[in-house]
């Protein structure tokens, strides 16, 4: 068995010097697959992403990447390593074109020929961003800020990238068309990390599931499995109105 | 008619001055959050390099230049790291920062005060006497030279801050800190270099304005509220808003002065500066302010 491309075990981790969101969050994310953390709102979801890269100090446990351990280390840093992380407020630059924007994907490239010819790829690969390079990345849509975000990853090459709720607020059309983008990059040989709060679609899109609620990992395993789970159902897909516990 | 036409050039000969002096503060703010109350002592912090520089060894305000930026550069480095640096995470910085600076601004002129006396200083290179005359109209020298070279050197800024590579890490952190930290800029670092860079263009302000006009330690006050004006009406953060803004403010102050009188000229950017607070808080490029 390979070992894992990203580890996360057990870790505790909070906003400044309030108390800890994450508990006792643990992960296990394979090389080249989809997967999905889910939980309800508040469980931490959001708050194991940003620990994973470096916005937040973990204060107790280990995040691992391809055996380096990622703690303490800067953003920056971490991004380096071939990690790339889209946030819920999608983390543009408003008063940059889409093409400066795009270029911001590749900061860390040293090559600008290598990087304007990624840019001019990837702007093929989505024509609408072709279509607005000259624009102000402040003027365009939600649907596609979220699909300039997402592009936005594939300049450098990242072995994962992490979504923050990709689908947060876009129109069930859009939706579909994010989660194209996620299937797409997954078929190019990029592992994805989701956080969805419409737990059904990430879920079905996703090989891999995680249930995280109140900062603790409650479950792993295969997305199929999840969304099998008759108590899973119930408790966060929807399933029916118990009292919301932890399993 | 000719009248007009010469406030008009004395106006705009005078903005590119208040241009470059209040771009570095601009680009200080919008990087760092840090409102700089410190950044006009340290223009004439850049205008004691130049002042010295003629008096001991005759040199050229504009070939000192560099000299006064570069250790201008060297200051910023060593204030922001002892100063800014450890609380830059804080949530209340920016209004730390106003605290900070200004008393940075008190420790600075009192230390050039006992350094130097508050005398009032001016280099005079021949140039800073003499007036170029075309028709009736009368262009001061120096005044041409000083706004020249400050809109070279924003025009300089400008190209840096759209096609370089870390012209894109500074504009990337500006609008978006966490952002850049994603696409992997190390914000820290840009921050310090951005500092910098703006309190070199205090020492390289400082140079122009050792010839175009008297100053003395205790003369920053009086810069404030000039610079803010600038800052405020062009858009916090915004070195382009700031540039127009000097502009604009200058030719109406070169207008107030002829017109109504010298003395009103600086009250020019006295009053823009509350009526732009009260009437368009975010300036002419900012972002509208949150009240909440």
């Amino acid at each position: 068995m390979t070992a894992p491309l990203l580890e996360i075990s057990g870790i505790e981790a909070g906003y400044g010097n309030g108390p800890s969101i994450l508990e006792d969050a643990g992960l296990t994310v394979e090389n080249e697959k989809i997967h999905c953390i889910i939980g309800p709102n508040g469980a931490g979801k959001s708050t194991l992403l940003k620990s994973i890269c470096g916005m937040l100090k973990i204060r107790k446990g280990e995040v691992v990447f391809k055996g380096k351990r990622l703690n303490g280390m800067r953003p920056d840093q971490i991004i380096a390593l071939g990690i790339a992380f889209v946030p819920q407020e999608r983390a543009l630059f408003p008063k940059m074109t889409v093409r400066e924007n795009l270029r911001m994907g590749g900061y860390r490239m040293r090559d600008k020929n290598e990087l304007e010819r990624r840019v001019g790829e990837v702007m093929e690969r989505f024509p609408i961003l072709g279509e607005r390079e000259k624009q102000h990345a402040g003027n365009l849509s939600g649907g596609q800020q979220q699909t300039l975000a997402m592009a936005r990853t594939l300049i450098s090459k990242p072995e994962i990238v992490m979504l923050d709720e990709p689908s947060l607020g876009l129109a069930p059309k859009i939706v579909s068309e994010m989660f194209s983008i996620v299937k797409m990059m997954a078929e190019g040989g990029i592992t994805v990390l989701l956080v969805e709060q419409n737990a059904r679609i990430g879920l079905q899109y996703a090989d891999r599931g995680a249930v995280l609620d109140l900062g603790r990992t409650i479950f792993e395993g295969p997305a199929a499995e999840i969304l099998e789970d008759p108590r899973i159902k119930r408790l966060y897909l929807g399933g029916g109105k118990a009292e919301r516990k932890p399993l | 008619m000719t009248d007009i036409l010469q406030v008009l050039i004395l106006g705009i000969a005078l903005g590119g001055v208040y241009a470059l002096m209040g771009s570095g503060l601009s680009l200080v703010f919008g990087v760092m959050r840090i409102v700089n109350l410190a950044h006009p002592i340290l223009i004439i912090g850049g205008a004691y390099v130049a002042y010295w520089a003629f008096r001991l060894w005759g040199a050229d305000p504009l070939a000192t230049l560099p000299l006064a930026a570069l250790i201008l550069s060297a200051t910023g480095i060593l204030l922001y790291k002892l100063v800014f640096e450890k609380d830059a995470k804080s949530a209340k910085y920016s209004e730390m920062t106003v605290l900070l600076t200004f008393s940075v601004a008190m420790i600075a002129e009192g230390a050039l005060g006992s350094a130097f006396t508050n005398t009032q200083r001016v280099t005079s290179p021949d140039y800073a006497t003499d007036a170029i005359f075309i028709g009736d109209l009368f262009i001061p020298t120096g005044q041409v030279y000083a706004g020249a070279v400050s809109l070279a050197i924003i025009a300089a800024l400008a190209l840096f801050l759209k096609f370089s590579r870390f012209g894109y890490a500074i504009r990337a952190t500006t609008q978006n800190r966490e952002a850049a930290e994603l696409m992997g800029v190390n914000v820290n670092f840009v921050g310090v270099v951005s500092f910098a860079i703006g309190v070199g263009l205090a020492g390289a302000a400082g140079s122009l304005i050792s010839f175009v006009f008297s100053f003395f330690p205790g003369k920053h006050w009086e810069w404030i509220a000039v610079l803010m004006s600038l800052v405020v009406l062009g858009g916090m953060g915004s070195v382009l808003g700031t540039v127009v803004a000097a502009f604009a403010l200058s030719v109406i102050a070169a207008f107030v002065g002829a017109w109504i009188g010298s003395t009103w000229s600086t009250m020019t950017f006295f009053l823009a500066l509350f009526v732009i607070l009260l009437v368009r808080p975010q300036g002419l490029f900012g972002e509208r302010p949150e009240l909440a």
